[in-house]
């Protein structure tokens, strides 16, 4: 039995969107390939060609351009971990990129293929939707901006289509008087797939309530997403513990609501409620 | 079976090398089949247990999960590439002065883990350690002897820059 596999490596944007179109359907994009590898092995993809977009100039570079947060899909994580641009207008991303699986996944994995990949789990995306991020994304037909939280469709489905190529994520960076946080609980701290993560963006008025906020919850959903329930409990309130607490405690309502009972609920429920107070605790005290 | 081959044209312990390997295997397989570099291991195949850790281009990675055809103009440095002839490297030397090896399946990835720690952070503290050697899994030491040879061969190469 004899197939073909054919490895491709576009020398820009351009030629790597023209290939996708005429042969989408039986090509598997590969940057950092930290997933691509094992379901190749495994037998879960046998594409006909293998498009390796690792190296294209168009998908690299982060730094700030017209008060927007630009990050280059095929910005590894350990590059992310390590920007003074990430760090400075989307503090929560350095958080989550720093604590993502170990350092040699760090230097493999992309945010591109982190979000393409649509796992529930993906580490950058509750971040990204704080940030309200979109995507550039390319065509034959030309480029065309999507929010982060449309891409996501379902579990490991992606609106992405076959012959679209994601180039960079935008986002709207913090300002000096917002807080900004990111938690997750894995199984062990190093390597483990996040059974929930959370990230958010918070500032407090004069009087001590809450004036502005965005909330995502990802892995214990099948797809991550902004809960404006929490963000509209929260919006005027004097954020103390107690009122924390009962963020919490709706949020571990909203999150059964949507992802059903499951075995690992009772443990969940609890989790969500003290993850939420961990990432949100600092505020209590900040002005 | 694949009945293509791709050519790639690599630096590997700083000689040039150039191959033809099948498109899709793995970096891995590229090491210890073609190249017959048999001191990187597989453990799990997936890139959870860092036995197969290499550095591209000065960086770790998992070479089980990279595509051999993304070592293509790269540098690459495997576990024989530490030590100079019959001289072991420092964290060779500090492993098997601390008692670091039991069984040596994880060896070689906890070694070149090793090297890029000391390579980017010549004085690690215990913490950097343990983040350092994070993705590599050693099922039988309880990982002590490992942290404290580690920071043993950080001391080393602290004392042999200060000779130099």
């Amino acid at each position: 039995m004899n197939k073909t596999i054919e490895y491709i490596r576009p020398a820009d944007i351009n030629e790597a969107v023209n290939f996708l179109d005429l042969n989408g359907n039986n090509t598997v994009t590969i940057a950092g390939g930290t997933d691509v590898m094992i379901d190749l092995r495994s037998g879960e993809i046998s594409p006909e060609y293998l498009l390796d977009i690792s190296r294209l100039p168009d998908i690299h570079g982060i730094g700030m351009k017209d008060g927007l947060l630009h990050i280059g899909a095929g910005s590894t994580i350990n590059i992310i971990a390590r920007s003074q641009d990430v760090y400075r207008f989307a503090p929560s991303l350095t958080k989550a990129t720093e604590t993502f699986a170990v350092p040699q996944i760090r230097n493999m994995a992309t945010i591109g293929g982190n979000v393409a990949h649509c796992s529930p789990c993906g580490d950058t995306v509750p971040s990204l939707l704080v940030h309200e991020a979109y995507a550039v994304v390319h065509s034959i037909s030309g480029v065309k901006h999507i929010p982060v939280s449309d891409i996501a469709s379902g579990p490991y489905l992606t609106n992405i289509k076959k012959n679209e190529l994601i180039s960079s994520f935008v986002l709207k960076p913090v300002t000096d008087s917002q807080f900004s946080n990111f938690e997750k609980i894995g199984r062990r701290k190093a390597l483990a797939i996040s059974r929930m993560n959370m990230a958010v963006i918070l500032s407090k008025s004069n009087n001590g309530t809450v004036d502005f906020i965005r909330f995502a919850l990802g892995a214990a959903t099948p797809v991550s997403k902004r809960i404006e329930e929490i963000e509209n409990f929260l919006i005027g309130q004097k954020p103390v513990e107690k009122i924390l607490w009962q963020a919490g405690k709706k949020l571990a309502d909203i999150m059964v609501a949507i992802s059903g009972r499951r075995p690992s609920t009772i443990y969940k429920e609890k989790a969500v409620q003290g993850l939420f107070l961990r990432l949100l605790h600092p505020v209590i005290n900040c002005k | 079976m694949y009945n293509n081959q791709i050519k790639i044209s690599l630096k590997i312990n700083g000689q040039e090398n150039t191959v033809h390997a099948p498109p899709d295997i793995s970096a891995l397989a590229l090491i210890r089949d073609i190249l017959k570099l048999k001191g990187s291991k597989e453990g799990c195949g997936i890139g959870e247990c860092g036995a197969c850790t290499i550095l591209v281009d000065g960086k770790s990675v998992n070479a089980c999960i990279m595509l051999a055809a993304q070592l293509d103009g790269r540098e690459v440095l495997t576990v024989e590439g530490l030590n100079n002839g019959e001289k072991l490297s420092i964290e060779q030397n500090a492993f098997l002065e601390n008692h670091a090896v039991q069984c040596g399946f994880c060896s070689s990835g906890l070694l070149m883990s090793t090297h890029a720690l000391l390579s980017e952070n010549p004085n690690p503290d215990q913490n950097d350690i343990r983040k350092a050697i994070s993705g590599n899994l050693c099922r039988c030491t309880g990982y002590h002897h490992i942290v404290k040879a580690v920071g043993e061969a950080a001391k080393q190469s602290a004392g042999d820059e200060n000779n130099e």
